[in-house]
């Protein structure tokens, strides 16, 4: 489904991506951890090209991004992506946020794309928010909508940098509950996160980076078994038992 | 000064209309506002083309915004006097020169404006509407420039102000405009400068201040609706 073959990038000369490899396949959960720095909000970020790479390929579905075949527009609509800073559309209510999408790119009347976006909130519980504004919607329930936003494009795969870092701590449950239903519906998904908790729970296998590289990977159970001396178990014991 | 005013009040407001052609607070106002109207696209235009990645896009529209800011209006009102003729073939009027000059001056300033509010959004905005799978257009029309817009809706009102007050300007072509009829009122009264351009003064005073006044409280809406966030600093 997706696929990192040696990926590099710069940020002038700063390599902060290097030699990046590893697929995801349909139906599965990755889950990226490490340091703050270590590249992992720019890797997902390469996979819709917000980030543009220097060296090695990514491709999704098997076609090079960078290929000049590929509609970036078109493969972005099959792949949602979840910020940190929710980044929703201030100027619109939460409907709208959802509705904006299927209008102009789905093509759907206003009728159509308002019944498919509340479809999308009830998923997330957030039916009677639908006409609020953004400004007056708690963090938890601005990333969910968020995520319902995503979601209305039908992605085939979900990207999440981060998206309960911005969050205050009793929010962040409704949202990495959001986040295991659509994980239990069989999305296919990255998370970039910092709960180590939902990691465990949900992921199928989880990326530990450092520093641009991808030093660990395996399954939870096979790195909580061999954890005692790596990398990743004292990244996990200084993170805190999740 | 009183007197003046009884007596000159409708010259002050309209011009020598119905006699004549119509002038004055009126047409001041009018020529402002539609400069303003006309010259929105061309500054919306400009801005884009100032931040568009392409070079060939953006150079040209550096240079005409710096050329522009470079040069005093009056330049621009005068090029406009003399060549409009040669060019269409027909005198042209003194309103028709100033709003013309008008647009072109002030779509160089409104760019800034536009361009600043555009650049001053966050970079998630574009980000986000990127995802979805975006193009430029819809993203523009859809989420930057309604945003970029209302936020700089103080610093729109501000250019209007400088625009009323550069209509002043249309005096040294005969434009029918408030300082031109005041100067009507002055020649008639000869012994009387000081209280005719007095009022004058008061007028475009009023006139501004109250502007000045409304984008400040336009200001702390928009700032108030993003939760006390700092607006933008009015200057007129």
């Amino acid at each position: 489904m997706i696929r990192f073959e040696n990926v590099d990038k710069w940020f002038g000369t700063l390599q902060v991506l290097a030699g990046i490899s590893g697929e995801v396949r349909r139906g599965e959960v990755k889950v990226l951890v490490g340091p703050s720095g270590s590249g992992k909000s720019t890797l997902i970020r390469t996979v819709t090209r917000l980030e543009t790479i220097q060296g090695g390929r990514v491709l999704v579905d098997d076609a090079d991004i960078a290929s000049r075949s590929v509609d970036i527009n078109r493969l972005r609509q099959r792949v949602g992506f979840v910020f940190q800073a929710y980044n929703l559309f201030p100027h619109l209510s939460a409907l709208g946020n959802i509705t904006l999408g299927l209008t102009k790119l789905r093509g759907l009347s206003k009728a159509a794309a308002r019944e498919r976006a509340m479809e999308e909130l009830a998923r997330v519980g957030l039916t009677e928010k639908a006409d609020e504004m953004p400004g007056l919607l708690s963090g938890g329930q601005k990333q969910r909508v968020a995520i319902a936003r995503s979601l209305a494009m039908d992605p085939q795969v979900m990207l999440f940098d981060e998206p309960t870092s911005a969050l205050d701590p009793e929010m962040v449950g409704e949202v990495l509950a959001a986040m295991k239903r659509l994980a239990a519906g069989g999305m296919t998904m990255i998370c970039v996160t910092h709960e180590i908790g939902f990691a465990r729970e949900v992921a199928d296998e989880i990326w530990f980076m450092e520093a641009g590289r991808l030093i660990e990977r395996g399954s939870p159970a096979e790195l909580a078994s061999s954890q005692a001396g790596s990398r990743l178990g004292a990244f996990l014991r200084k993170v805190g038992p999740g | 000064m009183l007197e003046i005013l009884q007596n000159n009040w409708l010259l002050f407001l309209v011009g020598q209309y119905p006699h004549g052609p119509i002038g004055g607070l009126v047409m001041t106002l009018f020529m402002a506002a539609l400069s303003l109207a006309l010259c929105f696209p061309f500054a919306i235009g400009l801005a884009l083309a100032r931040l568009s990645p392409y070079r060939w896009l953006r150079l040209p529209a550096t240079a005409i915004v710096h050329t522009v800011r470079g040069l005093p209006l009056i330049m621009f009102i005068f090029w406009t006097y003399f060549f409009s003729p040669l060019i269409i073939g027909r005198a042209v009027g003194g309103v028709e020169t100033l709003v013309i000059a008008l647009v072109v001056y002030e779509a160089a300033y409104l760019s800034e404006i536009i361009r600043a509010g555009i650049e001053g959004l966050p970079r998630g905005q574009t980000e986000a509407a990127t995802s979805l799978g975006l193009r430029y257009w819809p993203t523009t029309i859809k989420v930057v420039l309604p945003q970029a817009l209302h936020n700089m809706l103080p610093s729109m009102v501000s250019q209007f102000v400088s625009t009323i007050k550069e209509t002043s300007l249309g005096y040294v072509i005969s434009a029918h405009e408030l300082t031109f009829a005041a100067a009507q009122v002055n020649n008639v009264l000869l012994t009387q400068p000081f209280e005719v351009y007095g009022i004058l003064a008061l007028t475009y005073f009023a006139l501004c201040f109250a502007l000045t006044s409304l984008a400040r409280l336009i200001e702390r809406r928009i700032s108030a609706g993003r939760g006390g966030a700092p607006g933008i600093v009015v200057a007129a």
